[in-house]
């Protein structure tokens, strides 16, 4: 089997609500899957099935397969899964109470690292990977919600990758942003994207478009078509994918 | 629009059209005017009762303050400085100090905080964080109901069930690990400083899981979820992004719990022991401020009195001073924004500030190490780290599993208890109906009469009925004035004095109104409208509150729905607000008749209890508190206890029903309203 993950048959339920339909599809080691498609069609969904976070809900459900490196993460401790797929939120998330630095060192401290340098070390090598370093170097020490929106989403970025997973899940990252942190935030998945397998849910098509090398069109809890970036875009097999991208939608 | 600014402006302007139609014939519209200004005139009479009450609870509270501190002058006039350092409590020579007291307050609250807090904590992470969802409710709700416990029941049957626990198998083994050392001194007795502190512990319990809960719950899902997102599990996540946020408010759920358990008189008196003595060790006999005050008020002569008046005092500025800072805490933690995280010494941006001077790290190709230099990720080393995080998390669901546990016996006991000691005098229909018999001696026990508690019935009903009278018009109006006319500072003046008022522990608001009787009208002291106007001042602010809350849930598009109608605003909040808010009104009024239906200590000092029917409100008389509490502490009395027991089933029956359709009322307010 080729990829990082492997979805295979993937059905999530609200309580008695179901939201995933038969999802199958393979994301590659490495590059960019954009997830596209109408608010509520179950993007978000997608993405917390993949780091088992829908577990967590109550009266959620989920069956069908995620394979991580072929193993079935249900079969993996929810923990490592977790620890393997990183997770960014649409709203940054900051541990309202802790700095910048322990933001950054939360993971790495969950994973046992505890001695003081490896700890500045990777809180560092975290900051100036997601591109905020610069920026936040000489008050690693302030509250992690003292910083702007933009700064927030990528101290977020930052805590995600100072656990090194290896897939980084990203559910609208930019959307509350503004344009020069979006297009900071694109900077850094293109950087990253060498290191990752990076899936980003987006609504906005022209994001997909530059930083993706794939993207899903989902629609109604169902994949319509997952293919390269350019082809989705420019010559879509479905006469819904090509709706959409064109911006015919209701 | 003139209507929803002040209903005064109405009398000057034409009356107000909201479909703009053509004037009315002259006769209607001056008809429509009178009625206008009439309803004006009720609108401002309407809002000045709201104002007035509103000042009446600040008053009141102004009140308790100033009569305890001139009611005390006498002593401390006489007694000075003394009189807080001094050991002796002796109304013979009339020297009085205070310390003894003081000292076992202090020792028995910190003692009740020390065994109630980490249980209380443990209940209120296990109930937000661990418990399937299912399962939540019904455990929160039992937690809850053991708050609707009174008291004396608890005392009463801590004295059958936790004095001979503590005292055969607690004390006995604790003597003995450790020597007898220190406070481990003393023989144990099970009635005694320790004893008394446990039962502290469980009144305050649910108080304090309640206030931790909602602290909790309070925090956002998105935390957990971002910490879980880290590889956290639950109950790592519980810690990393739950517990630090909610750390303001459950300090005021401590705090308030110690001004709970530092002004509460019954439990202590039945389990101190009762000697005025500095509590130098667990096993000691002791007594508090508020055990003295019960004590001896009723029958201290006026110079003893005008000292417990100032112990009173002393318990007073300290339940005062824990609400405030409460408060304080809770406030700091909402307002202040700190700009920095625990590290506040800025060590992290210096250390890093070196480290990154060197220049970015040199980018990692692919497949590179994924840190300069790091080490082989800690995920990828042997799983002995794994085990210990996954043994963590169990034990963490298991102690605070075990903590709920446990904070589920005591209710679970004291209703089988109550049940088999009072259930067989409870099942006779005459129980509710016939006096109480003559004492009987335990020897004797087959030919003793059962009697039973009917006075203790009518007493009850008596003093919470005419209670009520009085203080739930007087706390709705006070509550409309908080939600509906308050602005600005009067506002958040009447709003602090009805939470302190909450909080002043009732053998206080007792004193107050013997004093107050004292002077006024000594003959009305130990009297049914003594116990009644006891009762009253321990009502009106929790109905003030609860009212406040309950209409400020009122979606404000209600409100302005009616009053763009042109209704002036006393009929906009008598016909839409209070009639939407009905569920919480009633809610609140069932909390405040089980405070008043449950409370003893004032009852005690006022009210003073009475083996007879009601006679007449200028004469003493009985209710279900004072039966348990007199007679069930005569343990020679077989047939007595068993009416003790038979009155703390049937007031427990009463409270937790209380509480129970207070719960559903709360339920029916947060669902929408089929009529609105
Ligand atoms: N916690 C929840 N409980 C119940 N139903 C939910 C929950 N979260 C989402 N849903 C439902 O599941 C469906 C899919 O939701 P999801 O959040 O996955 O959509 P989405 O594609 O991410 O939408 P958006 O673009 O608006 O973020 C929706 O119909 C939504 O109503
Ligand atoms: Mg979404």
């Amino acid at each position: 089997m080729s990829g990082k993950l492997n979805v295979d048959g993937l059905n999530a339920w609200y309580g008695r609500q179901q939201v995933l339909y038969d999802l199958t599809l393979d994301l590659p080691e490495s590059g960019v899957t954009a997830v596209i498609g109408p608010s509520g069609c179950g993007k978000t969904t997608f993405l917390r099935c993949l780091n088992r976070l829908h577990d967590e809900l109550p009266g959620a459900r989920v069956d069908g397969r995620v394979l991580l490196d072929g193993t079935d993460v249900r079969r993996l401790e929810a923990t490592e899964v977790r620890a393997r797929i990183g997770m960014v939120f649409q709203k940054p998330t900051p541990f309202s109470h802790m700095s910048i630095y322990e933001n950054v060192a939360a993971g790495p401290r969950l994973l046992g690292l505890h001695r003081r340098e490896d700890l500045d070390r990777a809180v560092w090598a975290s900051l100036v990977r997601a591109g905020l370093w610069e920026e936040v170097r000489d008050d690693v020490d302030a509250l992690g919600t003292s910083l702007s929106g933009g700064q927030q989403q990528r101290l977020c970025i930052a805590r995600a990758i100072a656990v090194e997973p290896e897939v980084l899940l990203m559910d609208e990252p930019c959307s509350a942003l503004d344009p020069i942190a979006t297009a900071k935030v694109e900077r850094l998945i293109a950087e990253l994207k060498e290191r990752y397998t990076i899936v980003i849910v987006t609504h906005n098509l022209p994001q997909a478009r530059r930083v993706s090398d794939r993207t899903a069109f989902f629609y109604l809890g169902k994949v319509v078509e997952f293919d390269r970036t350019s082809a989705v875009f420019d010559h879509p097999k479905e006469a819904l994918t090509e709706n959409y991208v064109q911006g015919r939608f209701g | 629009m003139t209507a929803t600014q002040s209903p005064a402006d109405c009398t000057e302007a034409p009356p107000y059209d909201p479909a703009g139609r053509p004037p009315t014939p002259a006769g209607r519209q001056s008809d429509r005017r009178l009625r206008l200004v009439g309803l004006n005139r009720i609108g401002r009479a309407f809002h000045g009762l709201a104002i007035a009450t509103a000042a009446g609870v600040v008053a009141l509270l102004g009140a308790v303050v100033l009569v305890l501190l001139e009611a005390s002058g006498g002593s401390s006039a006489r007694t000075g400085p003394a009189f807080l350092v001094g050991q002796t409590w002796d109304p013979v020579h009339n020297v009085y100090g205070a310390l003894p007291a003081i000292s076992g307050t202090i020792a028995t609250s910190g003692l009740a905080l020390l065994f109630a807090v980490p249980v209380a904590i443990g209940v209120a992470i296990f109930l937000t964080e661990f418990v399937p969802r299912r399962l939540r409710e019904p455990i929160a709700a039992l937690v809850d109901l053991s708050a609707a416990v009174p008291s004396v029941v608890w005392g009463f049957w801590a004295i059958l069930v936790v004095a001979p626990f503590v005292g055969h198998s607690v004390e006995p083994v604790l003597a003995r690990w450790t020597g007898g050392a220190g406070p481990f001194a003393r023989p144990p007795t099970g009635f005694d400083v320790l004893s008394a502190s446990v039962v502290l512990a469980i009144m305050v319990l649910p108080t304090i899981s309640a206030i931790s809960r909602s602290a909790l719950g309070a925090v956002p899902r998105s935390q957990r979820e971002a910490a879980l997102s880290l590889g956290a599990t639950r109950s790592e996540a519980a810690w990393l992004s739950v517990l630090r946020p909610a750390r303001s408010g459950i300090v005021a759920g401590i705090l308030l719990g110690f001004g709970r358990a530092a002004g509460e008189a019954v439990i202590v008196v039945g389990l101190i022991g009762n000697v005025y003595a500095l509590p130098t060790s667990l096993f000691a006999q002791g007594q508090t401020i508020a055990g003295e005050i019960l004590n001896d008020l009723n029958s201290g002569l006026p110079p003893e009195r005008s000292a417990l008046v100032e112990l009173g005092l002393l318990l007073l500025v300290v339940t005062v001073l824990v609400q405030l800072a409460a408060r304080g805490i809770v406030r700091w933690a909402e307002a202040s924004r700190p700009r920095f995280g625990s590290d506040r010494s800025g060590r992290a941006t210096r250390i890093l500030r070196e480290f990154g001077s060197g220049g970015l790290p040199p980018d990692p190709g692919p497949g590179a190490p994924a840190a300069p230099g790091r080490r082989p990720h800690p995920r990828t080393r042997p799983g002995h780290r794994r085990i210990v995080r996954r043994a963590r998390g169990i034990a963490a669901v298991a102690l605070t599993g075990a903590a709920t546990t446990l904070a589920l016996l005591p209710l679970v006991s004291v209703l089988g208890t109550a049940i088999s000691f009072g259930g067989v005098a409870a099942v006779h229909p005459s129980f509710y109906t016939s006096e109480l018999p003559a004492a009987c001696p335990a020897i004797a026990q087959a030919s003793c009469p059962i009697g039973g508690i009917g006075p203790a019935i009518q007493g009850t009903l008596l003093l919470v009925g005419l209670a009520s009278l009085v203080a739930v018009p007087v706390g709705i109006l006070a509550g409309v004035y908080l939600s509906e006319y308050g602005r600005g500072r009067g506002t958040s003046i009447v709003r602090l004095a009805a939470d302190l008022l909450v909080g002043i522990p009732s053998v206080l608001i007792g004193l107050f109104v013997v004093v107050v009787l004292l002077q006024g009208a000594p003959a009305l002291d130990n009297t049914a409208l003594a116990g009644a106007l006891a009762l009253g001042v321990l009502m009106v602010p929790i109905v003030t509150r609860a009212t406040e809350e309950a209409l400020k849930a009122v979606p404000q598009a209600a409100r302005e729905a009616a009053l763009a109608l042109g209704f002036p605003r006393h009929r906009a909040t008598i016909r839409v607000v209070l009639p939407s808010a009905r569920y919480g009104l009633i809610t609140g009024i069932f909390l405040a008749v089980a405070r008043a239906g449950g409370e003893t200590a004032a009852v005690v000092l006022t009210a003073f209890g009475s083996p007879y029917w009601f006679a007449g409100l200028n004469h003493p008389v009985s209710s279900l508190t004072l039966v348990i509490f007199e007679q069930g502490s005569q343990s020679s009395y077989s047939n007595w206890q068993a009416d003790a027991w038979g009155a703390a089933l049937v007031l427990l029956v009463l409270m937790l029903g209380v509480s129970v359709a207070a719960r559903l009322m709360a339920r029916g307010a947060t669902r929408p309203d089929p009529e609105a």
